[in-house]
């Protein structure tokens, strides 16, 4: 369908022969026939009904409070001001201190780079014994694990704090690594063992015929082709750490709050006056490091769920 | 002898970071929340056992009625959506249009922004006298109302809204790399025999995307059951408790309200139809793999 | 050389000793002021502790369950903070029962607790004869706030004094095309609304026994069932865009003219000044319609969770100290929009509404606590499920009071 087919040649099925007619297919699809016409239509439609709130957002970041109260959230603002984004980055009370959200940034990072590494390693491995070697009773383990994806996290929370408690690491940055993997493992463990269920077993078999053992196949023939769906697991995981909220409230001690807590912060008083603009640019702001992580990396999530991530 | 053992070993032990999570962490934390769903636990769990008298009072509390009956209403819904408006999305950019990398930005960026804020923005544009309903109010269809966020009966599609913004973009990435794995072979058989283009996706492209879809469906099947950010930042379960939902209503209970019995109980109950899911699901797969 | 090093150990000892007595009892604090001016209040706290020696470890969380869950986890796992705030109501009393916070009679009776606060007051806070919070600030939950500008525009000529007469007000504002009722549409504005009527309508005693004392007959009395049918009759006066906007957006109503009245605590205060409006000029403010309507107090407060480190026994006992200042709870008020505790304190340098506010507080007839100072959290939240469904849904009042029966029953 797609001349540059992203997809590597270990999963995607035929994939050589489609190098020869794309440039005759490209010239012409140029034509615009009702079909593209309505095509472009329908993508630019839904690209205004995505882009709605972020409009919102920014153009309420750039007012002043006044005339924000006076209503009217799509109208341009008269006096923009950049006075929001400075507020929200270095100025804004979140507390006793009011320094802006930017002094979460670094414990944010802190949290979410082993946050990330540790639960795809785990992920890895799991999903690679999952369908590989589909040791006794660890589809067991795995169905306890997915239905445990669906119970809320706050649910877990006081068991998580008396265990930690007792290891004596409660409210430190382990503690929050820990519990991150806790609750990243099941999507992790899915993205991979899919992935692997989805190359082929003759590698495998290829493999062992040729005497490695379960490491010496994983780190020499499996993990170096998973770089795509590593980028996956790595754009989801990152996104769900960055983003998260009560765990890094709960558990990671008041020297690592995250930046989450900090936009909590500015954004949620409850019988204190509300500075919408200041939120707006915060917000913003926060959201950076997934988007920049998105787009950096955008081709690749696509092409990563291609190499059979998701295939059941 | 004593080699093959260990290499048989291995597997095991690799796997008991996952043993350890699984049983300890989510099957120990599940019985015990049904042990504390057993007693009259206030702020702090306690002993005090008082049989299923806090499953009485849940089905006894009509927000809890009412957060089960949303849920379903919001779950079918919400899936539907984002599986439809992903799926037509990822179709439509994978058709060579110019720009392919901006629109797909687009459509992945709400993903990456907190909910606590974006919530907001969208109570603001369903909010009637302002929003939409102003807009519209200003362009002319002064007879057109739209004010189903202040709705007892509407106000939870609001919240489908706003969340399948927030996920279609990711099922429209899961989707299109799905889509591109295909064999492109498929295409050019199916125009040389003059099938046109929307039943080569209705009987042949779909059916090969099932196990995309599956995982998708699972993905979003979880967010389902953990709705409670979008809920919270643009209706606050509201007006009065219309667009209430179990996973707040467990959290209010748990922390607000002090009430750590009746969160329990709450949670065992939202469980119950997962496993109810889950398991014939399990077993199905596990008679495939057999096979 | 043995010489060498016995003075060397000496002088690090030395060292490490001044350093530790230099640097003062550490005090984390975990509390929900995260606005630019609770932000301001607390600063002065800290100021205030920083001055007299200690030092000050600021954990603020904004939203007040969060906060208090996260104490409670705290509290839990091991790694309490030196002081943590509540409000003045019975969300601790299960950690006192747990035996989990200190105490701090000793304060408490230097300074004559049980005589300069308002008793509502100490009956949260003194429990089975200890006293286990330090007290900040009193808001009060149900004032009324107008517009002046819309109340001539209503040809509305003085403060409405019986709930008749408010009723007619609200009917002049909808003629001349206002808002009459300001309203956010969240659970706890409609408390608020209902606890206004309740004092308001039904007077201090049906008030208590329904609150207080959870009286099933008095629940199902007639008397209050007038009271649950003026509170609907409010819905009619609120426009129809305010279920689920934040107070604050429903005040902006008021400061410009657009509404004619908001009822909302004493905190909507800072919404007005911050847009440059003056009580008694550009906008008004009523405690209550009668001169005895019960003046509706809540407040915060700070409670110390109970440990064995030394250091941190320190450091509360410091901090109790400083907070009871009625230097501090003056300059922490100010900047807060509440007025202090104590019943003795000086007004000078508050406003005209915070001053009618202090001078209510000291008619012992008046001060009555809002309903989460009698009701466990739980039935406060029951309670506020049935109102707010009754004020959404087209319940029957019979139904509404049956049902806040059961939900106070427990």
């Amino acid at each position: 369908m797609n001349p540059d087919t992203t997809a590597p040649p270990m999963a995607a099925p035929a994939p050589a022969a489609h190098d020869q007619p794309a440039p005759a297919v490209r010239r012409a699809r140029r034509r615009l026939t009702p079909a593209r016409i309505g095509l472009y239509v329908f993508l630019l439609g839904a690209a205004l009904f995505f882009l709605l709130p972020l409009y919102v957002m920014v153009v309420t970041s750039l007012k002043t409070m006044d005339e924000i109260r006076q209503g009217g959230i799509f109208a341009l603002p008269h006096a923009a001001t950049l006075e929001p984004w400075r507020l929200a980055w270095s100025g804004v009370c979140t507390g006793a201190a009011c320094e802006g959200v930017r002094t979460g940034f670094w414990n944010s990072v802190a949290i979410t780079v082993p946050a990330t590494i540790l639960p795809i390693l785990l992920g890895a491995v799991n999903g690679y014994a999952l369908s590989f070697w589909r040791p006794r009773g660890a589809n067991v383990l795995f169905g306890i694990l997915m239905a445990g994806a669906f119970v809320p996290v706050q649910v877990m929370i006081y068991p998580l704090v008396r265990v930690l408690a007792l290891a004596g690491i409660f409210g430190s940055l382990p503690a929050i690594v820990l519990v991150h993997l806790v609750f990243g493992m099941p999507v992790m463990t899915l993205l991979f063992r899919n992935y692997y269920c989805g190359v082929p077993h003759e590698l495998f078999h290829a493999a062992r015929i040729d005497g490695g053992g379960f490491w010496r196949i994983f780190l020499q023939v499996m993990l170096p082709m998973s770089l795509p769906v590593v980028v996956v697991a790595a754009i989801m995981q990152v996104t769900g750490v960055w983003n998260d909220y009560i765990l890094g409230l709960v558990f990671a001690g008041r020297d690592h709050m995250p930046m989450m807590v900090q936009l909590n912060n500015v954004i949620n008083t409850t019988t204190g006056t509300r500075q919408y603009n200041v939120n707006m640019a915060a917000t913003i702001l926060t959201g950076l490091v997934p988007l920049a992580l998105y787009f950096v990396s955008g081709r690749w999530f696509v092409r990563g769920i291609a190499a059979g991530a998701v295939k059941g | 002898m004593a080699r093959r053992s260990l290499s048989r070993a291995t597997p095991y032990a690799a796997l008991l970071p996952m043993a350890v999570v699984a049983a300890l962490g989510y099957l120990g934390a599940g019985l015990w929340t049904f042990y504390i769903s057993l007693t009259g636990s206030r702020t702090f769990p306690s002993g005090h056992f008082i049989g299923f008298a806090q499953y009485h009072r849940l089905f006894d509390n009509e927000r809890w009625m009412l957060s089960l009956h949303n849920l379903a209403a919001y779950g079918v819904l919400f899936v539907l959506a984002s599986l439809v408006i992903g799926f037509l999305l990822a179709v439509f950019i994978d058709q060579n249009v110019k720009g392919e990398g901006v629109f797909r930005t687009i459509f992945l960026y709400p993903y990456a922004m907190s909910f606590v804020a974006t919530g907001l923005v969208w109570q603001w544009l369903l909010t009637p006298g302002d929003g939409v309903d102003g807009a519209l109010r200003a362009l002319g269809f002064t007879h057109v109302r739209f004010d189903w966020i202040v709705s007892q009966d509407h106000a939870i599609y609001t919240v489908v809204a706003a969340t399948v913004w927030q996920a279609s973009g990711l099922v429209m990435a899961l989707m299109l790399a799905g889509l591109r794995g295909i064999d492109p072979e498929i295409w050019k058989a199916a125009r040389l025999d003059g099938i046109p283009a929307w039943r080569v996706y209705a009987q042949i492209v779909l059916p090969m995307l099932w196990p995309t879809i599956a995982t998708v469906l699972l993905l979003l099947a979880t967010a389902v059951a953990k709705l409670y950010d979008a809920v919270v930042a643009m209706t606050q379960g509201g007006p009065g408790i219309a667009s209430e939902v179990p996973a707040k209503f467990i959290m209010d209970h748990l922390f607000l309200r002090s009430n750590v019995g009746l969160a329990s109980a709450g949670a065992i109950v939202l469980l119950v139809p997962v496993l109810a899911l889950l398991a014939p699901y399990a077993y199905a797969r596990s008679r495939k793999e057999a096979a | 050389m043995y010489g060498t090093r016995r003075w060397l150990l000496c002088a690090s000892l030395c060292v490490s000793a001044a350093s530790a007595a230099y640097a003062g009892p550490t005090a984390e604090v975990i509390h929900w002021w995260t606005s630019g001016g609770e932000s301001a209040a607390v600063k002065q706290v800290a100021q205030a502790y920083r001055d007299a020696g200690g030092t000050w470890v600021d954990t603020a969380i904004a939203g007040g369950d969060q906060s208090r869950a996260v104490t409670i986890n705290r509290i839990i796992g091991g790694n309490p903070p030196a002081a943590a705030q509540f409000n003045t109501s019975k969300q601790f009393l299960d950690i006192i029962e747990e035996d989990m916070l200190g105490t701090v009679d000793d304060v408490a009776r230097r300074d004559h607790w049980d005589q300069v606060l308002p008793a509502p007051i100490v009956d949260v806070i003194k429990v089975r004869g200890h006293w286990y919070a330090v007290p900040m600030n009193l808001h009060m939950l149900t004032w009324i706030w107008y517009s002046k500008a819309a109340f001539a525009k209503a040809g509305i000529a003085r403060e409405p004094a019986s709930m008749d007469e408010l009723f007619a007000d609200l009917d002049k504002l909808k003629a001349a095309g206002l808002i009459p009722l300001a309203h956010g549409g969240q659970a706890w504005q409609e408390n608020l609304l209902f606890s206004m009527v309740l004092a308001n309508f039904g007077g201090r005693d049906l008030y208590l026994k329904v609150v207080r004392d959870r009286d099933q007959a008095a629940i199902r009395s007639d008397a209050f069932r007038k009271v649950l049918v003026a509170f609907k009759r409010l819905q009619g006066y609120v426009d129809p865009a305010s279920p689920g906007r934040n107070w604050n957006d429903a005040t902006a109503l008021v400061i410009a003219g657009k509404a004619g009245m908001q009822i909302m605590g004493d905190w909507a205060k800072g919404e007005f000044i911050a847009a440059g409006q003056a009580p008694g000029r550009q906008f008004g403010c009523l405690p209550g319609l009668s001169a005895d309507t019960p003046y509706l107090i809540q407040g915060d407060v700070f409670v110390f969770p109970k440990t064995d480190d030394a250091g941190t026994l320190r450091a509360q006992k410091l901090l109790v100290d400083v907070v009871d200042k009625p230097a501090v709870q003056r300059a922490f008020n100010k900047l807060k929009g509440s007025i202090p505790v104590r019943l003795d304190a000086d007004d000078s340098g508050f406003d005209a509404c915070a001053r009618q506010g202090m001078a209510i507080l000291r008619d012992p007839r008046r001060p009555v606590g809002v309903p989460e100072i009698y009701l466990s959290p739980d039935q406060n939240g029951a309670l506020q499920d049935v109102l707010t469904a009754f004020w959404n849904t087209d319940m029957p009042v019979e139904r509404a009071q049956n049902s806040i029966a059961s939900a106070l029953r427990y």
